[in-house]
């Protein structure tokens, strides 16, 4: 079987149980089932195929023409390296275990072939943008992507909340993809080409081409989809989607589709714009840390978490890249930001599916109760949730050599440490915080005594929701250990990472150690076990209430709507209003009904009148004839 | 002076413009009816003196008259409808005069 | 002499084709139409197209006035009422245009020299017509059979007397 082939099963299958679905199984929740999950385990059966036997490793790229319009011309076309089969792993094999926990989860649900449906299409835009070979196509799958993301938060039609958790999020991503779409044309008219691999081969040749703009328009994309500050307001909203939503879409692919992308065009960022990526993600990631304080609703700290997470990496990229660029003498230099951004984005969507999994698992067994502090005492009755969503916690955290995230985010503050100092400080506080809130909310939900009626009726939940979280549990805890991966991926993971040397390794690990296992013993002098009170809430007020501000982005931009935005589409309207309904659409109307009332006027019904014209008409015939009108006649 | 197709070709203008004339003027149906034959005869006189004065020696010129018995044998056709067709008016609004007859108006 | 026929048959033609248009009674416009025809007859006669002529005298003064006659009398026209003044000149006034154009149209000065005979007209025999309508214009002559068709069926129908509705059941 040749390559092309395969991937073009990989990126059609789900597309195929989508169509089905639409067509035969919209209200026959089984077979909706059936064809999503089988569309996923093909994808994944097919890419381990590929990566253990199919696939050697070496770069493989094929396209075809798609549209010509004039000079451009529209490819469509697969590439397959490195980094895109590495993504396409992740894509692969968490978006299996969430189809598969979504049949259990969902089980309730009363549009489930709606929910299918949805998922399926978004498998198929989410590897379209992982396998895209150009910038057009990749731009194509990105809107597809936005706009399952969109019918997937509002899929539970009867609450105003996910409506306008599905707007916002599609509006906001929209913004950000007005400066990607420019990015994209100034790219093209620079280069003559949007193909990754031709746009890399002239910026090789001709390096003076790549501007700053070029690069921070091209980031725009990356602050919509990967919800960096200012255009991070969407992604806590978007929690009002069903969990396993939020997990694959939310926490794992989705909105790693921006960082994806910045790995994709690395070569065409300048240092400036290296420094302002990096700057957005240090920023990004400590205000979401703050933020999570002051949360009660567990997908809303997940969310904040996921946020802080995203700027780690955005922040890798850009540090990492720097980097290379002035100390590189290792022919992989030039990758150490892809390489430290990537390895963050693998293990963050084994943990945080596992934590948002884990989270569902909770939500289901407690009848869709969401407060943390209505939680507690679930170790007792939900002990393989508790387990597994404390590996989770711990591989969040940091936790030295039993956690993934402590390799991922070891190179991470390894990069900021030789590259910024301030940037490093920020960092290393940002996981003190993250191992202090995940604590926060691992003592305060699952530890101590239930604290409301659900929490004491919960139970363990069926092999279908469990099953998933102890994959997703190994991958954490191990995932920082190159074997769990196959051999051709182990190139990315293994040598793009900038790995710490010497006594830098050492200050790493007590760094990490330090940051993870304070913070985490923080969060339970703090907070105790099983609170049903936020004792910061108490205490601290001032604090607290900074923290929940969330720096009043959502304000102002809610101001901006209402006073700019609404009045200048006020304004808009009503010039629409006027002049095209009024002017251009019904004036011709009138001015052609008008034509019809003079011409009616004519039907007098008199035959003397209409004889009369005739006498007329042959006057004027007979004065063309006689060349009356040869001047004005040409 | 010798009669050349000029005279001729004037008499049946006049003759035309006569009856257009009584077209215009005319209310009653009859009448208007006899204008237009009047205006029809002026165009067949027309024909034959064009037809009469192009002959050719050795070539006599007869599309002339042909179209002439044409339109004599389309003229009574002509006046056997159209005279139905007033006598059915005039069935179904008692009267014949034009100002009468304006049903088919806006 | 030819000039003083001439002058004689445009003026029995020209006359009462202007009484045609201003008498009251349509008995006396059939009338004078009548006269007309047959003075554009003697016209023909004098361009020596004598088939013409006679046909001319036969179908149109011969049938078409008759035919004006009887539906003249079956409707029972009135004498029509004077008109009115505006129509009347401005129809006079549409009249005199058509006129002047007229003389203009055949004396002004970019009418061509007219041609003068030439030549002996083609015998005015039924053999001459016969031969032209049945070679030549062979298709024109079927359709005029048409025409004449059609006119008589279009007659018969639309002189027929409406039928009055059937009511009542049949006993």
């Amino acid at each position: 079987m040749d390559l092309g082939t395969v991937l073009s099963v990989i990126l059609l299958a789900p597309l195929v149980a989508a169509g089905l679905i639409w067509i035969l199984a919209r209200q026959r929740a089984a077979l909706a089932m059936t064809l999503s999950l089988g569309a996923a385990a093909t994808i994944l059966c097919l890419s381990l195929w590929l990566f253990f036997a199919g696939w050697d490793g070496s770069a493989f790229e094929i396209s075809t023409e798609w549209l010509t319009l004039g000079s451009l011309t529209l490819d469509v076309g697969f590439l397959l390296n490195d980094l895109s089969a590495l993504m396409l792993f992740i894509v692969a094999f968490v978006g299996f275990w969430i189809h598969l926990f979504s049949v259990g989860y969902m089980n309730d649900d009363k549009a489930r072939g709606r929910f299918f449906g949805g998922l399926s299409i978004f498998m198929f835009s989410m590897l379209g943008i992982v396998l895209a070979n150009n910038l057009f196509m990749m731009f194509i799958f990105w809107e597809l992507v936005g706009f399952s993301s969109y019918m997937l938060i509002g899929h539970y039609l009867d609450t105003d909340e996910a409506a306008q958790a599905s707007k916002k999020a599609f509006i906001v991503n929209r913004v950000g993809d007005f400066g990607f779409l420019i990015g994209i044309i100034i790219t093209y008219w620079t280069f003559g080409t949007v193909n990754f691999n031709e746009l890399r081969e002239v910026v090789g040749t001709q390096p003076q081409l790549v501007t700053t703009l070029m690069g921070l328009l091209l980031f725009c994309g990356v602050l919509g989809k990967s919800a960096q500050m200012p255009l991070h307001v969407w992604l806590p909203d978007a929690m009002a989607g069903p969990t396993p939503i939020s997990a694959l879409i939310h926490a794992a692919t989705m909105v790693a589709a921006g960082v994806y992308f910045l790995g994709r065009s690395f070569f065409l960022f300048t240092e400036e714009a290296l420094h302002i990526v990096a700057w957005v993600g240090v920023v990004t990631a400590v205000s979401a840390a703050l933020w999570a304080f002051a949360q009660r609703d567990i997908k809303k700290i997940l969310a904040y978490s996921t946020l802080s997470q995203l700027g780690y990496m955005v922040a890798g990229f850009g540090l990492g890249s720097l980097y290379g660029l002035h100390h590189g003498d290792a022919h992989n230099a030039l990758y150490y930001g892809i390489g430290a951004s990537m390895f963050h984005l693998t293990t963050h969507a084994f943990f945080k599916a596992l934590l948002f999994l884990g989270s569902g698992s909770v939500i289901h067994a407690c009848h869709h109760e969401q407060d943390i502090f209505k939680m507690g005492g679930l170790w007792k009755k939900m002990p393989l949730t508790t387990l597994t969503f404390a590996a989770g916690v711990i591989a969040i955290a940091g936790v030295p050599f039993i956690a993934a995230g402590f390799f991922s985010k070891d190179a991470i503050l390894y990069v900021a440490m030789k590259s910024s100092q301030p940037a490093f400080y920020l960092l290393t506080g940002t996981a003190l915080l993250t191992a202090l809130y995940m604590g926060r909310l691992f003592f305060i939900a699952f530890l101590g005594k239930p604290n409301s009626a659900s929490a004491e009726h919960a139970h363990e939940s069926p092999w279908t929701i469990v099953l998933p979280l102890l994959v997703l549990a190994v991958f954490s805890i191990g995932g920082g250990y190159m074997i769990m991966y196959p051999v051709t991926l182990q190139e990315v993971m293994g040598h793009w990472v900038p790995h710490p040397h010497g006594k830098d390794h050492t200050t790493m690990i007590i760094i990490s150690a330090v940051a993870s296992i304070i913070g985490l013993v923080l969060a339970r002098i703090i907070y105790g076990a099983g609170a049903a009170t936020d004792k910061v809430e108490k205490t601290l007020p001032p604090v607290f209430a900074i923290s929940r501000s969330r720096f009043y982005f959502d304000e102002i931009y809610g101001y901006y709507v209402k006073k700019v935005q609404d009045r200048l589409a006020d304004v808009v309207a009503f010039l629409d209003t006027l002049f095209i309904s009024g002017v251009l659409v019904r004036g011709s109307a009138a001015v052609a009904g008008l034509l019809g009332v003079t011409a009616r006027r004519l039907h007098t019904g008199s035959v003397s009148t209409y004889v009369w014209w005739f006498f007329a008409g042959l006057v004027l015939f007979g004065a063309y004839a006689g060349g009356f009108f040869d001047g004005i006649i040409q | 002076m010798i009669i050349g197709l000029e005279h001729y070709f004037f008499v049946s203008v006049l003759l035309f413009a006569i009856g257009f004339f009584g077209v215009l003027l005319r209310k009653n149906t009859l009448v208007v009816f006899m204008c237009l034959e009047l205006m029809l005869s002026a165009s067949i006189l027309a024909l034959i003196a064009f037809s009469r004065y192009h002959t050719t020696p050795g070539q006599g010129l007869m599309e002339g008259n042909i179209f002439v018995l044409f339109i004599i044998a389309i003229a009574a056709c002509e006046v056997a409808v159209g005279l139905s067709i007033i006598v059915a008016l005039w069935r179904r609004n008692q009267t014949v005069e034009l100002s009468e007859i304006n049903e088919l108006k806006h | 002499m030819k000039e003083i026929l001439f002058h004689s048959f445009a003026a029995l033609t020209i006359v009462p084709a202007l009484f045609v248009v201003m008498s009251r009674k349509p008995v006396n416009a059939a009338m004078n139409m009548l006269v007309s025809f047959v003075g554009l007859a003697g016209l023909f006669v004098l361009l020596e197209t004598y088939f013409l002529a006679v046909l001319q005298v036969m179908v149109y003064a011969g049938a078409i006035v008759v035919l004006f006659l009887f539906i003249i009398m079956l409707l029972d026209a009135d004498k029509s009422p004077a008109p009115n003044l505006i129509r009347f000149l401005a129809s006079l006034a549409a009249f005199a245009l058509m006129v002047c154009g007229g003389y203009f149209l055949v004396f002004g000065c970019g009418a061509g020299p007219y041609p003068e005979i030439s030549a002996e007209a083609p015998a005015s025999l039924s053999r001459t017509f016969g031969v032209e309508l049945f070679t030549t214009y062979l298709l024109p002559f079927q359709l005029t059979g048409f025409m004449l068709l059609i006119a008589m069926v279009g007659v018969i129908v639309v002189s027929r007397k409406e039928q009055p509705e059937s009511t009542g059941d049949e006993q």
